[in-house]
C-alpha cells in the first residue's frame, strides 16, 4: 500500500508550526495567528484522512520507507483516525481561544510552540503503529503540558506541575519497562507484529507482566482512581486553553491506549481486565462527582467532573462487546467537546475578575457583568454534561445505558445512572452561583473586558449540532469504527501488506 | 555469572531509585528518578547484550558472524535522551520551587491543599 501523505501531514504540520512560531518569537500577535493557521491546516489533513480511512480502509505511512517490523510505521485505522480528528478539532478551538486571550503567560515566546508540541504528542500517540514511538510521543505531550502549567498565571501552577511530573515520570518509567519486557519476550515493538504473535494464545515469560505495566501507564495518563491525585490540581492551575485541552483530549490518550490494549494486543486477557476497568470506573464516577460537589472553585469542579466522566467511559470499555465499545467511543468523542467548551467558559468568567480566579467566593454573582450569551452557554454546556436532550451528552448517556441493558449488568448500571444525576446537581449549582445571584462584596472588583466568547460559542454550537443534526451520522461512523477494531486482523494485515510492496 | 551480576545490579538500582524517589527532599527525589531511568536502561541492555559475539557492523553481518541486536542500542540512546530531557525539566522546576517557596522539602511545598 502506498504511503499516505495526509497521515504524515496531520503529524508534521503542528511540528512545523511550532518551529515557525519559534522563528517569530519577537512578534506575539503573529505567533498566535501562525498557531491558528497551523491548527486549521492540521484539521483539514485529519478530516481528509478520516474520510479516506472510512472509504478505502486502514491508511499507513512507512517512515523513510523502512519496511515494518524493522522501521517505524504510522497507522491510521478507524480508531486512530477518529481520535486524531477529535484532537485536531478541539485544538483548533484552543488555538482560537489563545488568539483573543489576555493571560500574561501567553505573551511568553515559548507558549505557542509548546502548545503546538502538545498537539504533536497527542496526534502522534494516536497515529503511531510502534510501541516505542508511542512512549516518545506520550513523553513529548507530558513535557509540553508540564512546562505550560509551570508558567501559568495561577501562582500554584508550578507546584501542580512539579507534582504531576514526578507522578507522570513514574508512569512513563513503567511504560518503558513494559516495552522492554515486551521486546525481551517477543523481539518486536511493532503493534501489528505483537498482536499477531499474541494471537497464537501462547504467553511467554514476561508478556502478562508487560500488559499490566502498559495498563498502569495508560490508567495514570487518564487519571483513573488509584492514580488520580495529581489531576484536579494540574487541570485547575493550567492556563485556560491548556486546561481545556488537558481535561478534554489529553486524558483521552489513556482511553485510546486501553482500547488498543483490549481490542488489538491482549484480546484474550480482555475478559480478565474488564471487571477491573468497570470497578475502577464506578469508583471514579462516585469520587469524581462527590469531589465536584464539595469543591469551591468552578475550574476545579470541572476537573473533578472529568475524573467522573472518564469513569463512565471506562465502564463502557469494561462491559465489553460491540454496543458497549460504541457507547464508550461516543462518550469519549462527545465529552471532548462539552468539557473543553465548559472549561473555556469558566476561563472567560475568571478573566473578568481582577485576581483571575474561578473561585466561587470571587465569581458568584459576576454573571450580570458578563455578556448575556455567557450564561446561556454555561447552562447549555452543563445540561449537555448531565445528559439532557437535545444536546450531545444525551446521545452518549443513552448509548451507555443501552449497552448496560444489553449486558444485563444491573448493579453497575444503576450505580452509573444514580451517580450520573450528581452531575446535574453540581452544574446547576455552579450556574446559579455565577449567573443567578446578585453581586457579593468580593465580586465588585471586575474588569471591563475579558477573553472572547467565540471559541466556546463555536464548541457549544458543535455540541448542539452533534446532539441534533449529526447524532445519526456520528453513531453510524462509530458503529463502523467498532466493527473494524473488533477484528484485529484488519489492522494486522494492513501493516503486513506494506512489506509485500505494491 | 555475568547475567546474575546484571540482575543483581538492576535490582539494586531499582530499590535505591524507588527509595530516593520517596524522599522528602525534592532534589534527592529527582536524583532517584535518574537512578530509576538508568535501571531501566540497564534492563534494556540485558535484553539484547548476550546474544551475539560481534558488533552489528555490516561487514560482520555479511561474513556471517553472530552479531548483537542493534535495535536495542538505538532504543537505549533514545531513552537516554528522553530521560535527560525530563530530568532537566524536573531539576528546573525544583529550582523555581526553591526560589519561590524558599525550601525544597516537599512537606513545605503544600499551598495547594484543599
Amino acid at each position: 500500500m502506498a504511503n499516505n501523505i495526509y497521515l504524515l501531514g496531520t503529524l508534521v504540520t503542528p511540528l512545523a508550526g511550532a518551529i515557525i512560531a519559534l522563528l517569530f518569537a519577537s512578534d506575539n500577535r503573529l505567533q498566535r495567528i501562525i498557531g491558528l493557521l497551523t491548527g486549521l491546516v492540521a484539521w483539514c489533513f485529519s478530516a481528509v484522512l478520516l474520510s479516506q480511512v472510512y472509504q478505502t480502509g486502514v491508511q499507513t505511512y512507512a517512515l523513510g520507507n523502512w519496511i515494518p517490523p524493522y522501521g517505524i510505521v504510522l497507522v491510521a485505522d478507524t480508531l486512530g483516525g477518529l481520535f486524531a480528528f477529535m484532537v485536531t478539532t478541539i485544538m483548533v478551538g484552543g488555538l482560537l481561544y489563545t488568539l483573543q486571550s489576555h493571560d500574561k503567560c501567553m505573551k511568553l515566546p515559548a507558549f505557542l510552540p509548546l502548545f503546538l508540541l502538545m498537539e504533536v504528542g497527542l496526534v502522534g500517540a494516536m497515529l503511531t503503529g510502534d510501541l516505542f514511538t508511542l512512549f516518545i510521543f506520550m513523553e513529548l505531550m507530558v513535557l509540553a503540558s508540564v512546562s505550560l502549567t509551570a508558567i501559568s498565571d495561577d501562582r500554584y501552577g508550578l507546584e501542580a506541575a512539579l507534582k504531576y511530573i514526578f507522578i507522570s515520570s513514574m508512569g512513563t518509567l513503567f511504560l518503558l519497562l513494559g516495552i522492554a519486557a515486551m521486546y525481551a519476550t517477543l523481539g518486536t515493538l511493532n503493534m501489528a507484529d505483537i498482536a499477531e504473535i499474541l494471537q497464537s494464545g501462547e504467553r511467554q515469560l514476561l508478556a502478562p507482566a508487560s500488559a499490566l505495566m502498559l495498563l498502569c501507564a495508560f490508567l495514570l495518563k487518564s487519571a483513573v482512581f488509584p492514580f488520580h491525585f495529581w489531576q484536579p490540581d494540574f487541570h485547575t492551575t493550567a492556563p485556560t486553553p491548556v486546561s481545556a485541552m488537558l481535561s478534554s483530549i489529553v486524558v483521552k490518550v489513556g482511553v485510546y491506549g486501553i482500547i488498543r490494549l483490549v481490542t488489538l494486543l491482549y484480546v484474550e486477557e480482555a475478559t480478565l481486565l474488564e471487571p477491573l476497568l468497570s470497578t475502577l470506573g464506578i469508583i471514579g464516577i462516585l469520587f469524581g462527582s462527590l469531589g465536584a460537589i464539595r469543591t469551591y472553585n468552578a475550574k476545579r469542579m470541572l476537573a473533578y467532573s472529568t475524573f467522573a466522566q472518564i469513569g463512565f467511559i471506562l465502564v463502557g470499555i469494561g462491559w465489553g462487546g460491540t454496543l458497549a465499545l460504541i457507547a464508550a467511543l461516543v462518550y469519549a468523542f462527545n465529552h471532548a467537546f462539552i468539557k473543553s467548551s465548559l472549561l473555556m467558559l469558566m476561563g472567560v468568567v475568571a478573566s473578568y475578575t481582577k485576581v483571575k480566579t474561578a473561585d466561587f467566593a470571587f465569581v458568584s454573582g459576576i454573571g450580570r457583568k458578563l455578556p448575556a450569551l455567557a450564561g446561556w452557554l454555561v447552562l447549555l454546556g452543563g445540561l449537555s454534561l448531565a445528559g439532557i436532550p437535545p444536546l450531545n451528552g444525551f446521545i452518549s448517556k443513552l448509548a451507555l445505558v443501552q449497552a448496560g441493558v444489553a449486558r444485563e449488568d444491573w448493579i453497575n448500571l444503576s450505580l452509573l445512572v444514580g451517580f450520573g444525576i450528581l452531575t446535574l446537581i453540581y452544574m446547576i449549582r455552579a450556574w446559579q452561583n455565577i449567573f443567578q445571584r446578585g453581586p457579593t462584596p468580593t465580586t465588585t472588583e471586575t474588569k471591563a473586558e475579558g477573553d472572547s466568547l467565540l471559541a466556546p460559542f463555536l464548541l457549544i454550537c458543535a455540541c448542539l449540532l452533534l446532539g441534533i443534526v449529526f447524532a445519526e451520522p456520528l453513531m453510524q461512523l462509530i458503529t463502523e469504527t467498532v466493527t473494524q477494531i473488533e477484528d484485529a486482523n484488519i489492522y494486522i494485515s494492513a501493516v503486513k501488506s506494506i512489506a509485500e510492496g505494491p | 555469572m555475568i547475567d546474575f551480576m546484571f540482575a543483581a545490579a538492576i535490582g539494586a538500582l531499582f530499590s535505591i531509585g524507588v527509595f530516593q524517589l520517596l524522599r522528602r527532599d525534592l532534589i534527592k527525589a529527582a536524583i532517584g528518578f535518574a537512578i530509576l531511568f538508568s535501571a531501566i536502561n540497564l534492563f534494556f541492555v540485558a535484553v539484547g547484550a548476550f546474544e551475539g559475539e560481534f558488533a552489528p557492523y555490516v561487514r560482520n553481518v555479511e561474513e556471517g558472524r553472530s552479531v548483537s541486536d542493534p535495535l536495542i542500542q538505538a532504543l537505549i540512546l533514545t531513552a537516554i535522551v528522553v530521560s535527560f530531557g525530563s530530568l532537566s525539566l524536573v531539576l528546573g522546576l525544583v529550582n523555581m520551587v526553591s526560589r519561590r517557596y524558599g525550601t525544597v522539602d516537599s512537606n513545605d511545598v503544600n499551598k495547594l491543599k484543599h
